[in-house]
């Protein structure tokens, strides 16, 4: 039985290996785009180096919510940047490009997030890479992608401008009012994602052929992809696709209603014995033999929908969202309510899955992460520490990966290919900080 | 010899156009995708099937539930407009799982199977003696990959709730800290808006699918080192959550619950949706020379101070955005779209902080975003032309590659499509056999 497979997943999956043992991934990235990618990676087990530009590092340090830092840390900045090593290195400086390469000549993969063009003025762009190591899989995500129109302009571009672009943020509002920006950067991190999806081919295409290759993503483009239904439904009727608030046209009854005591839970029983359930729940079984609702394409069509709508939102309304849960469960329909993240944070059930993460990190102290989602039962993901001050690993870097001596880390440092943080919050190390935790070859 | 350019280099190798004449990266790995009533799997599975893996889709006989999952209940041809998009590349055939036979020759074709992709509830696949408990004696090279609501163990795995993407993004803390704030002494009824709302997209499921084509895809990488297979686990809830980037750790370190905040956004100024003359634009400037560059195109640059401005930081705190943001709106709303596009694209050559670039993007429909000749160009919108289907457009393409790039060759089928020729070719069932399996009922 399945029992046996996941007994104690959660208490476990620190004995267990990681599915990308081995596998050295170097970033040059920043924001979240980019950054997730290798983020992600960290957390299957590979060994991520990030380049950030000293002494400031990554934009996204001073992005926080409502100028809230995390003993210093910037939240976001937080989320993408688990499980890395953490270079202070200047692409401008020539010895800075000369210690990029040797890393890339013992690198797998490589991820940028620089505009077109940008990393080969430096001489580490992928052309320049490939001679050095063949076997290189190498992503650029960017908003336009390496050529067409907006590449060739230098647009720049950001999730927003992606939500904006694609026709994501039209679909996702009320009809009437103004396209709605999601509180998420779904552009940025679905766009990290799917280049991974990328990679980890190209790695499987690489183990089958010894060839590496060149990925370029754009997160416009790859949320047009999400937006499934929309394009061959433009083509076909010839009409623009409309946006409906939280009805979801596709599937009837899903929506979310208003409560008794003005919360919110979804809802959705589009298959036959889940909208009877529902029928029986609300105490009215009769409307499932309703002619107008009597299947599931009838019930879609926009009078019939509009109509089952209004009849589930004013039984909702007498009803509070635990009792509607209890009856999903019961009658075995499908209802949530709409959760916070205190609800998120605080669930019995994330937890008890190890979704919701404790972590002890040395420098920044204990902190609460969302696990990586997917739970593998033998070769484990796992989250183990969130990001350092700009530079923070770099002897660990240079003596462990690159072999160099003292003198010539001194040297680096000397002409400026090498930096550490500068003392701004949000770049270093947190106020309680005793000068050595977390520190890896050189702690005096 | 003077070096190709960078952009013409690249297109040469990787444009969509020419895929077709490269490798596949995952020619070599076969799918089984039992999918039911679920979107994400049948996305995962088009991931790994616009690689070249083989992928057999198998359906109850009667075909999935998902194939009527479609915008205002609209067909074409007879399918449903979401099964259309992510039937691409995959066979199709039909399968019993309720009834024994139909788990024999289930396990039959496992016996030729890499990864395995399944959404029933869970238990489900245990009862009917193909969990991954009794797959992984017939094949313990498998990869058996679930999504279900919420996941194979914990305390609600037992729930007979199904999984659908409204679920999850209620589910996820996201929905409800997106949407309209409710304008000071308004009600919900006066404003039915102002609510938590939903992206309209079936993002949670597409998160849901693709972070188990990654974790697949790194199950295959360790498959390669170890020779084994595994069981993996998605809960679509928790997919979707986990692009959440800030509010487990805002709640925690200082026990703020993130909220509505319109179309600004809560970690960052200048970061928002502006309306316009004719529509409304998308602002990004969050460097603070960004932030000065809008103050300056809009002609602020004395009025708002902008010369004295030191730091971005103070900026983004609530009260300073809701003051800045009307300040801003005035502004934009004097400008058509078109026009702000191109006073960004000016200011950034000719402005006084240039080459600082304001981000401007026009908020586009659907169908803008359709004609714009710049996705055009880059293959996204191009016909697939497909041999039962004919002409249908799908967006495609969404990541391009030099070597072994994705394709689409066909977009769905209709069910049952592919049982001659797939029975044939892993069971060496010719008609006869097919003729007295679905004279039982079990295709």
């Amino acid at each position: 039985m399945a029992q046996q497979t996941w007994e104690n997943y959660r208490q476990n999956k620190h004995f267990k290996p990681s599915p990308l043992k081995g596998i050295r991934v170097l970033e040059i990235c920043t924001i979240i785009l980019g950054p997730a990618g290798p983020g992600f990676l960290g957390a299957l087990g590979a060994e991520v180096i990030k380049c950030e530009l000293p002494p400031r590092g990554d934009t996204m340090r001073q992005m926080t919510p409502f100028g809230y830092f995390f003993r210093g840390q910037s939240p976001p900045m937080m989320h993408s940047n688990t499980d890395k090593y953490w270079l202070g290195l200047d692409l401008h400086k020539q010895e800075g490009q000369r210690i990029f390469r040797e890393l890339a000549a013992k690198s797998d993969i490589v991820e940028d997030n620089f505009r077109p063009g940008v990393l080969e003025r430096w001489g580490v762009g992928y052309r320049q890479l490939k001679e050095i190591n063949p076997h290189i899989v190498y992503i650029a995500k960017t908003g336009f992608g390496q050529w067409g129109q907006y590449a060739e302009e230098n647009r720049p571009s950001n999730d927003g401008a992606a939500q904006a672009l694609s026709g994501y943020a039209w679909m996702s509002s009320f009809l009437g009012q103004p396209p709605l920006k999601s509180r998420l950067y779904v552009c940025d991190t679905f766009g990290a994602l799917m280049g991974e999806v990328a990679v980890l081919a190209a790695l499987h295409y690489r183990s089958r052929t010894g060839k590496g290759q060149y990925i370029e993503l754009s997160q416009s483009e790859n949320i047009m992809r999400a937006m499934s239904w929309v394009w061959p439904y433009q083509q076909i009727t010839g009409k623009g696709a409309m946006p409906a608030g939280n009805r979801d046209v596709s599937i009837c009854p899903a929506d979310t209603f208003r409560c008794a005591d003005d919360t919110f839970v979804a809802i959705a029983a589009p298959a036959p014995n889940e909208f009877r359930g529902l029928c029986a729940a609300m105490d009215r079984p009769e409307l499932a033999e309703d002619p107008r609702f009597k299947d599931h394409m009838t019930r879609l069509e926009e009078e019939n929908a509009t109509a089952i709508l209004k009849i589930i939102a004013a039984w909702v309304r007498t009803k509070k969202p635990e009792e509607i849960e209890e009856l999903a469960e019961n009658y075995g329909f499908a209802a949530s309510r709409v959760y916070d993240s205190k609800d998120v944070v605080e669930d019995a059930h994330f937890r008890e899955r190890g979704f919701i993460t404790d972590i002890d990190d040395p420098f920044v102290g204990p902190f609460t992460e969302y696990e990586f989602p997917v739970m593998m039962s033998k070769s484990t993901p796992k989250v183990k520490w969130s990001l350092r001050a700009v530079g923070f690993d770099n002897e660990y870097i240079m003596k462990r990966i690159l072999g160099k001596s003292e003198d010539e880390i001194k040297e680096l440092y000397r002409c400026g290919a090498l930096g550490k943080w500068a003392d701004v919050q949000g770049c270093q190390p947190p106020p309680e900080w005793d000068g050595k935790a977390g520190v890896i070859i050189a702690r005096d | 010899m003077e070096q190709q350019s960078w952009p013409d280099w690249v297109r040469e190798r990787d444009d969509p156009q020419i895929a077709h004449t490269k490798p596949e990266a995952l020619g070599d790995i076969t799918v089984l995708d039992l999918s039911s009533k679920n979107f994400a799997g049948c996305l995962c599975s088009s991931l790994l099937a616009e690689f070249g893996a083989e992928v057999l889709r198998i359906e109850p006989p009667e075909g999935d539930f998902l194939r009527t999952c479609t915008p205002y209940g609209i067909l074409y041809k007879g399918e449903g407009l979401n099964y259309l998009t992510e039937g691409r590349n995959k066979f199709h055939i039909t399968l019993d799982l309720s009834k024994p036979e139909g788990r024999e020759i289930f396990k039959g074709l496992v016996a030729h199977a890499d990864v395995l992709i399944e959404t029933y509830r869970p238990g489900t696949m245990d009862e009917w003696g193909i969990g991954y408990e009794q797959l992984k004696e017939i094949n313990p090279r498998l990869i058996f990959a679930s999504i279900t609501g919420y996941g194979q163990f914990g305390p609600m795995s037992q729930s007979r709730m199904p999984d659908y993407d409204n679920m999850a993004q209620a589910r996820s803390g996201i929905q409800s800290a997106t949407g309209a704030m409710l304008p000071e002494n308004k009600s919900y009824n006066e404003c039915p808006w102002a609510v938590p709302t939903k992206a309209g997209p079936w993002i949670a499921w597409s998160a849901a699918g693709t972070f188990i084509a990654v974790g697949i895809l790194a199950a295959l990488y360790w498959r390669g080192i170890t020779g084994e297979g595994q069981a993996l686990d998605v809960a679509s809830a928790e997919a979707y959550a986990r692009f959440d980037d800030y509010a487990a750790l805002w709640y925690q370190g200082a026990g703020v619950v993130s909220e509505r905040f319109g179309s600004l956004d809560l970690a960052g100024w200048l970061y928002c949706f502006a309306p316009t003359k004719d529509g409304a634009v998308f602002l990004g400037g969050l460097r603070l020379e960004m932030w000065q560059a809008f103050a300056d195109m809009l002609g602020k640059w004395d009025e708002w101070g902008a010369a004295k401005w030191t730091s971005i930081s103070p900026f983004t705190q609530k009260e300073e955005q809701l003051k800045w943001a009307p300040l801003m709106f005035e502004e934009t709303q004097k400008y058509t779209n078109e026009e702000l596009v191109r006073m960004s694209i000016e200011y950034a050559k000719k402005g006084r902080l240039a080459p600082i670039t304001p981000v401007v993007a026009p908020v586009c429909s659907p169908e803008e975003a359709m004609k714009d000749a710049n996705w055009l160009d880059r293959g996204i919108f191009t016909p697939v032309q497909d041999p039962v289907y004919g002409e249908l457009i799908v967006a495609q393409a969404q990541h391009k590659m030099t070597e072994s790039p994705i394709r689409t060759k066909w977009v769905c089928r209709p069910v049952g499509y592919d049982n001659e020729h797939i029975y044939l070719k892993y069971l060496g069932w010719g008609p006869s056999k097919l003729k007295e399996l679905k004279q039982k009922g079990i295709i």
